[in-house]
This record gives C-alpha cells, sequence and structure tokens, in this order.
C-alpha cells in the first residue's frame, strides 16, 4: 500500500513538473540554473525580460504547423 | 524466453492489425465499428515504430548517444535547453498537430472511408515519420540549422533558395485556406462568432498577467484563460438567444473574412506577448483537452461508420472538391499523412533541445504516428454521421442547389438518402441557423465530435454546448496557426525588403513592421478573399493549391534527406528518403498539371476560366454581374499561374538535386558534408533533462 502511495505521489510529481516544463512555466527556472547564466558572462535578465525576449525568440519562426 | 515472447508478440500485434486493416478494406455489409479503425491504426503505428523506425535509426542513421547534441555543446538556458524526452515530445507534436489532421481527412471523407484511411497510415509509416526523423537528424547533427540553411549547404544555392520561396508560398496559401475554413465555421452563427471573438480580450487579459503581474507564470494565467474560454462557449448560447445581440455577431462571409484579414495584421504588429503568445498558451491547453477526450470518446462510444468505404465520387465528380482519388486524395490528406511544413518545426526549436540522438527516433517518428492517429480520428468522426448529412454540409450551394428541399432531392439523387427536415432538426439541436452549404471541413467534424462528445456525456441536451465546443477548438487553434504565420511572413518580408533597403529589414522600425504586416496579411488575404466570393465554395480551388504547396515543401525536405544520406555514404538506403519523394514528386506533378490544364471547369482552373469567358462573351452573364465574373476570370488564371510556379519549383529543384547527385556519385565533385564536429558527451548515460535529473 506505502509503496503504491509513493509511486503514485512520485509519477504525480513528475507529471507536474513535465507539465511546467511543457507549457513553459519553467523556463525561466532553467534560465536560471544553466551554465551560461551562472558563468557570468552576461549580465542576467530578469523574468520580465527573459519572458519577452523568449516569445520574440520564438514568434520569430515557424512555432506552429498546419 | 523474454526474446521469444517479444517476438510472439509483435508477430501478434502484425496479425491483429493486419486483420483489423482487412476488415475495413473487405467490410461491404451493415455500417463497420469504429473500434476497427482504431485497432487497424494502433497495431499499424506499433509495428512501423519497433521495426521500421528502429531499422531507420540503426542502419540507415546510425544515431549515436556517445554524440553530443547541440543542447549540450551550446547550453545557453534560451534556446539551447537540455529537456526531458516526454517534455520535448509534447512541445514537438503541440508544434506540428495544426488544423490540417483535422480537416484534410474530413474533405477526402467524400471518396468513403478507406482511401483516406489507408493513405493516412501507410503515408505516415513510410513517408511522413520518416521526413520529420530524418530532418530532425539532420538538424541535430547541424547545431539545429533551418531546412534553408541545410538545402542551401548541402544541395545548392538555388536548392536554398527555393526552399525560402516554398516556405513563403505555403505560409500564404495555407493562411489564405485556414482563413476560409474558419470563415465558413462562422458564418450566420452568432454562438460561434461570438466565443471566438471573445478570445481575443481573454487573450489580452491573459498577455497582461503575464506580462507585469505574474511574468512567465504560464500554468495559471493558463487555467484562468481556459476557464473563461470555456464560460465563453456556454454564454454564447445567451447570444444568439438575444435577438438584439445576436444580430450584432450573424457576420456575412465577406465580413468575417475583413474581420480576420485586421486581426492577422493586429497579431503581426502588435507585441507579440500581448495577444499572439497568450492565445498559443490557450490554443496548446485546449487542443492537448479535445484530442485527448476524442480518442477517450471514440473508444467510450465505439460509433458505426455510416459512410461507405467507397463512394460514387472517386470518379472525381465530387461535390466538395473535385478530382479522382488520385492524386486528389493524396493532396487533400497532407498533413496526417506526410506534410512538408513538419520539416521547418523538425529544423527549428526541436533540435536545439533534444538530449540524445536516439530521442530523434521517439520524437521524430513517434509524435508523426501520433498526428497521424489524430487524422483517423477526424475521418471517424467525419464518416460517423450518416452520408447525406455529411454531403449537405460540405457541398456548395452551386453544387446541390439553393433550398433545402433541392439541396436534399439532389443529395438523396446520389444514392445518399436525406430529408430536408433532418438538416434543419440538427442546426436546431447545435444552436445554429442552417447547416446547409458549410465547406471547410470543420462545422462537420464538430458535428462528429459533438455526437461523440454528447454520447459520452450530458446527451442530446448537451449536444449545441458540444458543437460550440468543438467549433472554437477548431477555430482557436487555427487563428493560433494564423497570427503565428502571419508575424513569420512578416520577418520573412522584411529579410528580403532588408536586402533591397537596410532599414526595412529592422524588425523593430515601427513603419517597416507596419509596411511588412500589411503586405503579408495583403498577400494571405486576397487568396482568402478569393475564396470566400468563389462560387464552387473556395476550398474547391484552394485546398488542393495547399496541399500542393505543402507537398512541394516536403518534396524539398526529402531532397535535402536524400543528398545528405548520400554524402554519409549510405546509398545503399537512400531508398528510404528517395521512394516517398518520388511518390510526392509524381502526386505534386499531377495534380499541378490537372488543376491547370484540365477540361473540366471544376478541376481546371483555366478550363473554368475559358468556360466564364465563353459565356461573358455570348452575353449569358448580366451587365451587373460582368465585373464580377472578370474578377473571378481573373483569380482562375492567377490560380493556375501559382500552381504553374509551384510545379516549376519542384522541376527545378529535381534537375538541381539529380546534376548534384550525379556530381557525388561519379566523384566529378568532392562529397563534403556540413556536420557539426563530433564531440563526445559528457553526461552520465541516464541523465533525462534539467528538472529530472535532480529527481
Amino acid at each position: 500500500m506505502t509503496k503504491t502511495v509513493r509511486a503514485t505521489s512520485r509519477f504525480l510529481r513528475r507529471f507536474w513538473r513535465g507539465l511546467r516544463e511543457w507549457c513553459g512555466d519553467a523556463a525561466y527556472e532553467h534560465y536560471l540554473r544553466s551554465p551560461a547564466t551562472r558563468s557570468g558572462c552576461r549580465p542576467v535578465l530578469s523574468a520580465e525580460e527573459f519572458y519577452v525576449e523568449q516569445l520574440n525568440s520564438r514568434y520569430s519562426r515557424p512555432s506552429r504547423c498546419c | 524466453m523474454k526474446r521469444i515472447f517479444g517476438i510472439v508478440g509483435w508477430v501478434v500485434m502484425a496479425v491483429l492489425g493486419a486483420g483489423a486493416l482487412g476488415s475495413i478494406a473487405l467490410h461491404r455489409s451493415e455500417p463497420l465499428n469504429a473500434t476497427w479503425f482504431v485497432v487497424a491504426a494502433v497495431c499499424c503505428y506499433l509495428v512501423a515504430y519497433r521495426l521500421y523506425s528502429a531499422f531507420v535509426a540503426a542502419k540507415v542513421l546510425a544515431l549515436d548517444d556517445k554524440r553530443a547534441t547541440p543542447c549540450e555543446r551550446h547550453d545557453d538556458g534560451r534556446d539551447f535547453v537540455p529537456t526531458n524526452k516526454w517534455v520535448l515530445f509534447g512541445h514537438h507534436f503541440a508544434a506540428i498537430a495544426g488544423p490540417g489532421p483535422l480537416v484534410g481527412p474530413t474533405l477526402a471523407a467524400q471518396f468513403g472511408y478507406l482511401p483516406g484511411t489507408l493513405w493516412l497510415i501507410a503515408g505516415a509509416a513510410l513517408a511522413g515519420c520518416v521526413q520529420d526523423f530524418v530532418i530532425l537528424f539532420c538538424s541535430i547533427r547541424r547545431d539545429g540549422k533551418s531546412l534553408g540553411q541545410m538545402a542551401r549547404e548541402e544541395v545548392s544555392e538555388r536548392g536554398g533558395f527555393i526552399a525560402q520561396l516554398a516556405v513563403l508560398a505555403i505560409m500564404t496559401i495555407l493562411l489564405a485556406v485556414i482563413g476560409l475554413v474558419v470563415v465558413n465555421a462562422l458564418k450566420s452563427s452568432p454562438w460561434a462568432t461570438f466565443t471566438l471573438a471573445m478570445t481575443i480580450p481573454i487573450a489580452l487579459l491573459l498577455g497582461l498577467y503575464l506580462r507585469f503581474v505574474r511574468p512567465g507564470r504560464v500554468l495559471e494565467a493558463s487555467v484562468m484563460g481556459v476557464a473563461l474560454v470555456l464560460f465563453v462557449v456556454v454564454a454564447g448560447q445567451w447570444v444568439a438567444d438575444s435577438p438584439s445581440w445576436s444580430r450584432v455577431f450573424t457576420l456575412s462571409g465577406v465580413a468575417l473574412a475583413f474581420a480576420i484579414i485586421a486581426y492577422g495584421f493586429a497579431a503581426s504588429a502588435l507585441p507579440v506577448w500581448l495577444l499572439l503568445a497568450p492565445r498559443d498558451y490557450l490554443s496548446a491547453f485546449i487542443k492537448a483537452g479535445a484530442i485527448f477526450s476524442l480518442a477517450a470518446g471514440i473508444l467510450f462510444v465505439r460509433p458505426q461508420v455510416l459512410m461507405p468505404p467507397l463512394t460514387r465520387f472517386i470518379d472525381g465528380t465530387g461535390p466538395v472538391f473535385a478530382g479522382k482519388i488520385f492524386p486528389f486524395c493524396f493532396i487533400t490528406i497532407a498533413c496526417g499523412a506526410i506534410s512538408g511544413f513538419h520539416s521547418l518545426i523538425s529544423s527549428g526549436t526541436t533540435p536545439k533541445m533534444i538530449l540524445r540522438e536516439s530521442h530523434a527516433r521517439f520524437i521524430g517518428y513517434g509524435a508523426m504516428l501520433l498526428e497521424s492517429f489524430v487524422g483517423v480520428m477526424a475521418m471517424v468522426a467525419a464518416c460517423a454521421m450518416p452520408p447525406g448529412v455529411y454531403f449537405a454540409i460540405n457541398s456548395p450551394s452551386s453544387m446541390v442547389g439553393g433550398t433545402g428541399d433541392a439541396a436534399a432531392a439532389t443529395i438523396s439523387g446520389w444514392g445518399y438518402a436525406l430529408q430536408g427536415q433532418t438538416m434543419n432538426d440538427l442546426a436546431h439541436k447545435v444552436g445554429e441557423l442552417t447547416l446547409w452549404n458549410r465547406a471547410g471541413g470543420a462545422p462537420s467534424l464538430a458535428v462528429g465530435m459533438a455526437q461523440i462528445f454528447s454520447s459520452t456525456i450530458g446527451g442530446e441536451r448537451l449536444l449545441s454546448i458540444w458543437y460550440h465546443f468543438a467549433i472554437m477548438f477548431e477555430a482557436l487553434f487555427i487563428l493560433t496557426v494564423l497570427d503565428a504565420g502571419t508575424r513569420v511572413g512578416r520577418f520573412m518580408v522584411q529579410d528580403l525588403g532588408g536586402r533591397v533597403w537596410k532599414p526595412f529589414g529592422r524588425t523593430g522600425w515601427t513603419p517597416g513592421v507596419l509596411l511588412s504586416s500589411a503586405f503579408i496579411v495583403a498577400l494571405w488575404g486576397y487568396f482568402l478573399y478569393q475564396g470566400v466570393v468563389d462560387p464552387l465554395g473556395g476550398i474547391n480551388s484552394l485546398w488542393p493549391l495547399f496541399g500542393i504547396s505543402n507537398q512541394l515543401l516536403a518534396a524539398v525536405a526529402l531532397v535535402v534527406a536524400t543528398t545528405i544520406l548520400m554524402k554519409m555514404g549510405r546509398l545503399r538506403w537512400i531508398w528510404v528518403t528517395l521512394l516517398p519523394m518520388a511518390w510526392l514528386v509524381i502526386i505534386t506533378m499531377t495534380a499541378s498539371y490537372q488543376k491547370i490544364f484540365d477540361a473540366n471547369p471544376r478541376i481546371g482552373f483555366l478550363a473554368y476560366a475559358n468556360a466564364l469567358a465563353a459565356q461573358v462573351a455570348v452575353g449569358r452573364i448580366p451587365a451587373e454581374k460582368i465585373a464580377e465574373t472578370e474578377r473571378l476570370i481573373f483569380n482562375q488564371r492567377l490560380d493556375a499561374a501559382v500552381t504553374g510556379v509551384l510545379a516549376a519549383m519542384i522541376l527545378v529543384l529535381i534537375v538541381e538535386a539529380l546534376v548534384h547527385w550525379y556530381a557525388i556519385l561519379t566523384h566529378h565533385k568532392e562529397s563534403v558534408l556540413y556536420e557539426s564536429p563530433y564531440i563526445a558527451t559528457r553526461w552520465a548515460a541516464d541523465f533525462s533533462g534539467v528538472a529530472h535529473g535532480d529527481d
């Protein structure tokens, strides 16, 4: 029983993380953790700046198909 | 022992798939159950994935998991982000699955369920999935380069230029034709028009929230947005019931076309965070929900397929669009079987996020199989309604007659029994003024989906809500393709214009933004308007043009793939991409020839233009209609010219590729492969992405 509960809770945790990654909710967290950001070579963007930059880049190339 | 069980399991799967396919193909007596379609499709997909994609991965591409992928080499947290393969599968599928696999099979159902279903399954397994998979692999090996860049480097400068032109052509025609699908779905429907109009303020609200209140918190904003959208679907009924509000939202085809053109311009010129992106979030969630619900609904309801396997319209006289099965079934169903547009996605964001080369098989080949399954479900939904109803919804009035009784008599005369009252009752049940002559695929698919959904939840009482939910779902994500496509088209126009006059190329320069947006919108807007006023229904001319341009782009992608395989020394296996390419060239050339030169005015653009010109010459057109007829004649000749240009592009590309291949094979030209240098991965074998790595 405990095993099942643990497996279910792990599955739900993973699903939640996957969902956040899929829809872009976790993008800023990834950005902050990426080696390029942590290296300090470039100034770190705020959440708002990062969000707008990501959108401008995504929608300047084919992103949705027929 | 385990191995023997595995082999036995796959043999059983293959036999089951073959048996289900046989049932679909040979069944002739009473209506067939939709379960057979699901079993046939799923078994064929699983066998194709297990065997054919494994063969392509191991022998043809020789995927190497020890090689670092672009996201490891350039990990910047922005474009190059290591992503878990299931998440990336979801990303990739959301990007490739548009309205095409829903609308194409619905239109092709006029031939009966068999040709479309077989093409969806076989086309995807042997051509579409292979294209997506191989192009994804090629782009991974080239740091995520686009199809155009790969065509320029690996084939020739001219090949790259043709790829760019093909993208612009497909973009223009695609946006026009999907705009037409929305117009036909919303025409004379205050409920649907209100619902879709309300998604604009909802998206604006979400845009402001995501920009200023909680930047980047997409999930919570989308949940709020989806709740609001579902509310306006229900509220649309109150609008439709109110005489004064109903008048405001009852629009003609032309008015809707101009509204969509204005929307496209606004979405392209406004900041992307304000309207375009939040709509896309809404659309992605609703799309995922609706597709899974449709699959669950079909499995739960297991509807009877009432359409015969083959209809009398295999002879080319179909009312939805004219032309025989070959080549028009293969042109009409592009997305779902093979779609050139996918090669832009496979050489866009996905290769920059993939963790391992071996994931390309699951994401490239697997996501396309799922899209094909969406196509099969659309076919089932369209064929689950009585054929008479299907033809009544999808036939233009010029084919069946202007009044309900005349149309019912014509359709019954074809052998598909229909009472005029049946259509009136159905329109009433789904909350529409009329369902006659609503070509474009969206309304008939919505009727099919609504019948499946209402059989699961709510019964006939909720039929109208389900119908308008389905219409909203289709229109919402069609408009998402339309605004995202217009914006990409704007960048292309700015890129081309910038070569002539530098300031025009600056993407932040307001006059340049406005001018380029107006130009691209005028380009597709013209074809959209032409389709709306076309007496033959618009879909008859525009959808085949779209199919031809989409398959042209697929031919470009497969030429690039074949060239790369040749340069990699995989000559023995180049049939994997060469045969689908040859098939595409045959169908696009045949369809182009017939669309230009066929003597039947419903098929040949020139024949239709000449027939109209002859009517004008002998004075059979009233004086007040002459200007309109002249415009129609010009439009037919323009369509013929566009088709001719598309066909010429294919021919030039093929000649270019053949010359290039000959030079490589005879060693007249050095075979240079423009791959990124090999770097061994430093990630552990079980590394599964940033978020999951710390699990």
